[in-house]
């Protein structure tokens, strides 16, 4: 990386992405998406399939940030201010999510445990 | 790698002799200009993240307590939709990553291209939209109190709160296997008044009735040991869905042997659930040999049977001198109150085999049990439900998913519409930022050491295609 970025230093104002680097980002991407789809129609429990589309996403989003968004070439202080955002966001839903128990369930009407019955009597022969 | 930059590195020598008239004065040179740019794009990138991840916190949230309304919900969601749309935005992705390559290396047209390219994608990826937006209006699948589907995510047809589907403003003719005696409103029908129960199962998912409850006067008169009850009049007492105890001073109560599970879940109007079991309710009271109306209608509510079997004789059995036993069971005015489906009761057709006849006057419930001979069940009995076999886990989803929504799924479209509505602003911005580059490249204003414009455009286009990689399963790909 280090070595990319002080190779091209000299030579533009940036690094210049090579179509190779640019078609395989593509490619990658679009079968990676074609993946995620078809995960999801395989049943391994709510929770590993989430885990699976979501580390799905976070390859392809890295990437398009990697390379799509020349990150890997560009200068530090970019990925600092970036990573600094997520590190940010993380924060914000660990945060939120920590005191999640405590609250109250929004669900009114549980099916199995229906309100008092009204009135009404059995089935009986008539 | 090696070559191609070395190839810019001539162009840019090239166009460094001119140097481009973009360059500000206040910049030292044109990387003084692009780096502040570029520093400029990031921090603006860096907000984005914050800026959507308020919506992500809000969504995880909701999903964390609410699981199943994601796993109801995300079935109105069309996948191929939003997978055409990942794959649109990500193609576009790569021409605005090469529309970048393309200024750095002085390729005009190749620039052009790519610029024209991705403003067509973003164009139809606003178009998916549109339709997927359209469609959602169309079948009430909106925000908050706006959400009010006719259909189940499943497909099935609902009958929404706000009676508004086309088709639905209807009353309900009960149809179970043609078993219903449909008496005219009113009439007289033979014999004492049995206990009326609907015998259906009522937790089933995609049970959601809706109630009338009546106040009837009537008068009943007995003939050769037989009674007969005439309603002279009705008036709607209660809400649509009545709550655990109804009547004139809750003097309704619960007859011995009922159970909970004799209720229907049903809508109130004010998209609360409530309670729902309709029938004919009548007021006796045991006396003697005899069963009347209780005086002033006041008193717990008593059963005909309850009423016998209290006297010690069952409709059928023989007395101990060996004659049937006859219920003798009416005297002067019976109280009674009915509970029928109210106008939108349909929630699944299916499951309660109820016909629905959208322009045919109501016809009134009978004033009899449709179910009462004896060794039969109704269509969707209890014992149906005892017999059939375990349900598999795709039974049960495909149920889950043919039933009404669960309880406050609008909020699942508040957020669906809050995050793509968000993003869809950005392609929207995105959309007018690839016209303005569109013309700028046309006019030749980009050179190798001038292409900050579409550097930073290309990256909030990155920026706009990362939300939507986190969108996309997020929102459509729920297992």
């Amino acid at each position: 990386m280090a070595n990319a970025h002080d190779a091209h230093e000299e030579h533009g104002i940036s690094h210049v992405a090579s179509t190779k680097v640019l078609l395989g980002t593509g490619g990658s991407l679009l079968l990676l998406t074609i993946i995620t789809v078809a995960a999801t129609k395989v049943d391994f429990g709510p929770n590993i399939n989430l885990a699976i589309a979501m580390f799905i996403a976070v390859i392809k989003a890295t990437l398009v940030v990697l390379f799509f968004m020349h990150l890997k070439y560009d200068k530090i202080f970019h990925s600092v201010i970036f990573l600094s955002a997520l590190l940010a966001a993380a924060l914000f839903v660990g945060f939120t999510l920590m005191d999640t128990g405590q609250y109250q369930n929004t669900n009114i009407w549980d099916l199995n445990n229906p309100p008092a019955a009204p009135i009404g009597p059995r089935p009986v022969s008539g | 790698m090696s070559e191609k930059p070395h190839a810019g590195h001539d162009e840019h020598d090239h166009g460094h002799g001119h140097g481009s008239v973009f360059i500000q004065h206040h910049y030292d040179d044109a990387q003084h200009q692009f780096d502040a740019g570029k520093l400029g794009i990031w921090l603006f990138l860096a907000q984005e993240v914050l800026f959507f991840s308020a919506l992500f916190v809000a969504y995880i949230l909701y999903r964390h307590h609410h699981t199943e309304i994601y796993a109801y919900a995300h079935k109105y969601l069309d996948t191929k939709m939003g997978a055409i749309n990942t794959a649109v935005l990500i193609f576009s992705s790569l021409t605005a990553a090469w529309a970048v390559r393309a200024a750095q290396l002085r390729q005009k047209k190749l620039l052009i291209a790519c610029i024209a390219t991705t403003l067509a994608c973003a164009c139809a990826f606003l178009v998916i939209k549109y339709f997927e937006y359209t469609h959602k209006i169309h079948e009430h699948l909106l925000f908050g109190e706006r959400f009010d589907p006719c259909i189940s995510s499943g497909g099935t047809p609902l009958a929404n709160m706000n009676n508004s589907c086309p088709g639905s403003k209807s009353t309900i003719q009960w149809d179970f296997n043609a078993r219903t005696t449909q008496t005219p409103r009113g009439a007289a029908t033979e014999g004492c008044f049995p206990d009326v129960a609907l015998d259906l199962e009522p937790q089933r998912p995609g049970v959601q009735l809706d109630c009338k409850v009546f106040e009837v006067s009537g008068a009943t008169t007995v003939k050769d040991g037989k009674a007969t009850f005439t309603e002279k009049s009705r008036k709607e007492i209660g809400p649509r869905c009545f709550d655990p105890v109804f009547g004139p001073g809750g003097g309704l109560s619960l007859a011995p042997g009922a159970e909970h599970k004799d209720v229907f879940p049903c809508w109130k109007p004010n998209h609360q659930p409530g309670v729902c079991r309709p029938g004919w309710y009548f007021r006796w009271t045991c006396e003697g040999d005899k069963c009347k109306a209780p005086a002033g209608g006041e008193g717990p509510f008593q059963t005909l049977s309850a009423c016998n079997e209290q006297r010690g004789g069952k409709e059928g059995q023989l007395k101990a001198d060996g004659t049937p036993w006859v219920s003798d069971c009416s005297h002067g005015k019976a109280s009674a109150f009915v509970v029928e489906y109210g106008d939108h009761a349909l929630r699944s057709s299916n499951d309660l085999r109820i016909a629905v006849d959208c322009k045919t006057p109501p016809t009134a419930a009978a004033p009899a049990d449709p179910f009462a001979e004896v060794g039969q069940t109704p269509a969707v009995g209890k014992s149906q439900i005892a017999t059939t076999p375990r349900p598999t886990h795709a039974d049960e989803k495909a149920a889950l998913y043919a039933g009404p929504p669960p309880e406050n799924t609008s909020m699942f479209f508040t957020i669906y519409f809050a995050m793509t509505g968000l993003h869809g602003v950005h392609v929207l911005i995105g959309v007018f930022i690839f016209i303005w580059l569109l013309i700028r490249s046309v006019k030749g204003h980009f050179t190798p050491d001038y292409f900050g414009p579409i550097d930073f455009a290309a990256l909030y286009w990155h920026i706009v295609d990362l939300i939507w990689i986190f969108l996309f399963p997020l929102m459509y790909l729920i297992h």
